[in-house]
């Protein structure tokens, strides 16, 4: 048994670990504080006077606003689509077992394990044919189309944890089968569908490639804006990207802190669960 | 006290409700055995065929054509002269072979790295602070790609980053790691390893709480030495989960796009190039749709045998448990 200072000294190198793979975000997030001057300072400063400044010039931006509330509204709606739909397809794998559902949940898994280069083309060939390139329709749906695969797969696991009882319990008693749906199965699966809903939300949130070839200036998100150097102006901005990223990656770190539970089932598409 | 029970739904007498109920003719065609598991798959095969089975059919027909979106003239028929330019093309060789080099570097080192770490963290249970440290651990895996690229640029840089302040402070010349040739590729591999590392931790963490207590109790009672109790309990147990990490991992690796085309977009010269740049170049730079069509035909395939292995392994511990 440790007790005492070999404890302390564990918990010490434990803490620090998480602290070197958390510097170079760190080093970001301070950079976000300082002025050009002190961005670019060799050696580079760790105290300084904090700034506000380039936070204001970032929200003072239309470009950065509009991007934003474009990340913001393909990825909810983009998920809301994909877990509505997908809850009812998983709930149709787990207890119908229809012809084909190994296959099914083959293909669907495979379409996410395919180079988003390789995904995209014939999308993108398909979209310039029937001129939905650059509309927010087109986007959701196929951001909800690359959500389904995950979701189908988490939700699957969860609803085959539900004992079919609680079906032939409800069709005992009478009710319909959509009752049973949504009143039965779906509260107990409520763990399921926030996974999906959250990790979603991160890969929409995070997806650039898609945006940049089948979107355009009206919809393109914050990570198209950023590798494209849409901000630079002759050279690179740093205090101006560093602000920006900040506030970009601060809503799936978050997510990470409060839904820490479903991380496991989240990266595993639901094939591993269990807390960490 | 009984306390505040609350039941999900009302529940009525079985009599009752039936004699409440008449079902309209919907309602009893929705109470077809058949018709509701269609029905309630309907919208997702109707994403997949408009999203995923016509644009694939599309992919695999236009492999056989000559189609460049620049030259403004209709595709035309070449049969296989696409694969087989493909297949003799020393560059998609060159991209591929190191595609896999990448992986297997990154993959090896992630999952070594993870397991190591993860080991580590197994007693962290009373570690203060817990939820704020794994937070800060797990964040590389979830943040977005392009930023993470963006802000490592700003880190290697040679004349501002950090790192080369470091470096000089010990004396040594500066690098400038993504311009060339001989460290761009470990700069890039040791950003993914940054990224995914976190990810093995955690599927090691998995792993060892699917280690039954009481074996591992039995274990220490019996005094075995820690690499026998690593081997024979801990990997006996484990080994399913991280092999899923470790394939999860694999795939995802071999995907590795949006990193480079932050970091290096591909260069310098071809140094940092795997092949879904490759594919990204040929596709929407160069516009030869034909061409890239059919190396997407190809990635497909790999993909598909990937997650083939994934579903094998997934059913194997299936069989398993259920021959157990």
């Amino acid at each position: 048994m440790k007790t005492g200072w070999r404890q302390h000294v564990y918990h010490a190198v434990l803490w620090l670990v998480a602290l070197i793979f958390f510097a170079p975000v760190l080093w970001i997030v301070l950079s976000s504080f300082k002025t050009a001057d002190q961005i670019l300072a060799v050696p580079p400063k760790l105290i300084f006077r904090p700034t506000f400044a380039n936070y204001v010039r970032l929200f003072s931006g239309q470009g950065f606003l509009h991007q934003l509330f474009n990340s913001f509204f393909l990825s909810i709606s983009a998920v809301l689509i994909a877990v509505a739909v997908s809850f009812l397809a998983a709930f149709s794998f787990s207890r119908f077992r229809p012809a084909g559902t190994n296959f099914l949940m083959f293909l669907l898994l495979s379409i996410r394990m395919l180079p988003g280069s390789a995904a995209i083309l014939p999308v993108y060939l398909m979209y310039v044919g029937f001129g939905w390139k650059d509309s927010y329709y087109g986007m959701i749906l196929f951001y909800a189309m690359f959500s389904i695969p995950f979701s189908v797969w988490i939700l699957k696991g969860f609803i085959d944890g539900v004992s079919p009882r609680f079906d032939e319990t409800g069709v005992v008693n009478g009710a319909s089968w959509l009752r049973i749906i949504f009143r039965t199965i779906l509260p107990q699966v409520m763990p399921g569908v926030i996974a999906a809903s959250i990790f979603n939300f991160i890969f929409v949130w995070n997806e650039f490639l898609f945006d940049y070839i089948i979107g355009g200036i009206r919809t393109s998100n914050i990570p198209v804006a950023l590798s494209t150097g849409l901000y630079s102006n002759g050279g690179v901005d740093w205090t101006f990207i560093s602000a920006l990223t900040t506030t970009y990656i601060l809503p799936p770190i978050l997510a990470v802190y409060f839904f820490q539970r479903y991380l496991l089932v989240g990266m595993t598409f639901g094939t591993v669960r269990g807390e960490v | 006290m009984s306390g505040d029970v609350r039941t999900f739904a009302p529940v009525t007498s079985p009599p009752a409700a039936l004699a409440a109920r008449r079902p309209g003719s919907f309602t009893r065609f929705l109470g077809r055995r058949d018709v509701m598991p269609t029905l309630l798959l309907m919208p997702v095969l109707i994403f997949f065929i408009v999203w995923n089975v016509i644009p694939t059919l599309w992919l695999l027909g236009l492999g056989f054509y000559r189609f460049s979106l620049t030259s403004g003239r209709p595709p035309r028929w070449t049969g296989l002269y696409n694969y087989t330019s493909i297949i003799n093309d020393a560059g998609v060789w060159a991209d591929l072979s190191r595609t896999f080099v990448f992986v297997i570097l990154a993959v090896g080192i992630e999952t070594l790295l993870g397991m190591a770490l993860g080991l580590l963290f197994w007693n962290s249970q009373r570690l203060p602070g817990r939820r704020v440290a794994l937070t800060m651990l797990f964040a590389p895996m979830v943040l977005t790609p392009v930023a993470s690229g963006t802000f490592w640029r700003l880190i290697y840089d040679p004349v501002f980053g950090v790192l080369n302040s470091i470096i000089r402070a010990f004396g040594f010349q500066a690098v400038s790691f993504l311009q060339e040739a001989s460290t761009a590729f470990g700069a890039v591999l040791a950003v993914d390893i940054w990224m995914w590392t976190p990810f093995m931790v955690l599927m090691t963490l998995a792993a060892l709480a699917s280690v039954p207590k009481a074996e591992l109790e039995a274990a220490e009672i019996d005094r075995l030495p820690w690499h026998q109790r690593l081997r024979l309990v801990v990997l006996y147990h484990g080994k399913f989960i991280l092999m899923l990490g470790i394939l999860l991992r694999t795939i995802d690796a071999f995907k590795t796009m949006d990193l480079i085309y932050d970091m290096t977009y591909g260069g310098p010269g071809s140094t940092t190039q795997l092949v879904a740049m490759t594919l990204y170049r040929r596709a929407f730079e160069a516009f030869n749709m034909g061409w890239s069509s059919a190396l997407a035909v190809i990635l497909l395939l790999i993909s598909i045998a990937f997650t083939a292995t994934f579903i094998f392994v997934l059913h194997w511990r299936e069989r398993r448990a259920e021959a157990a």
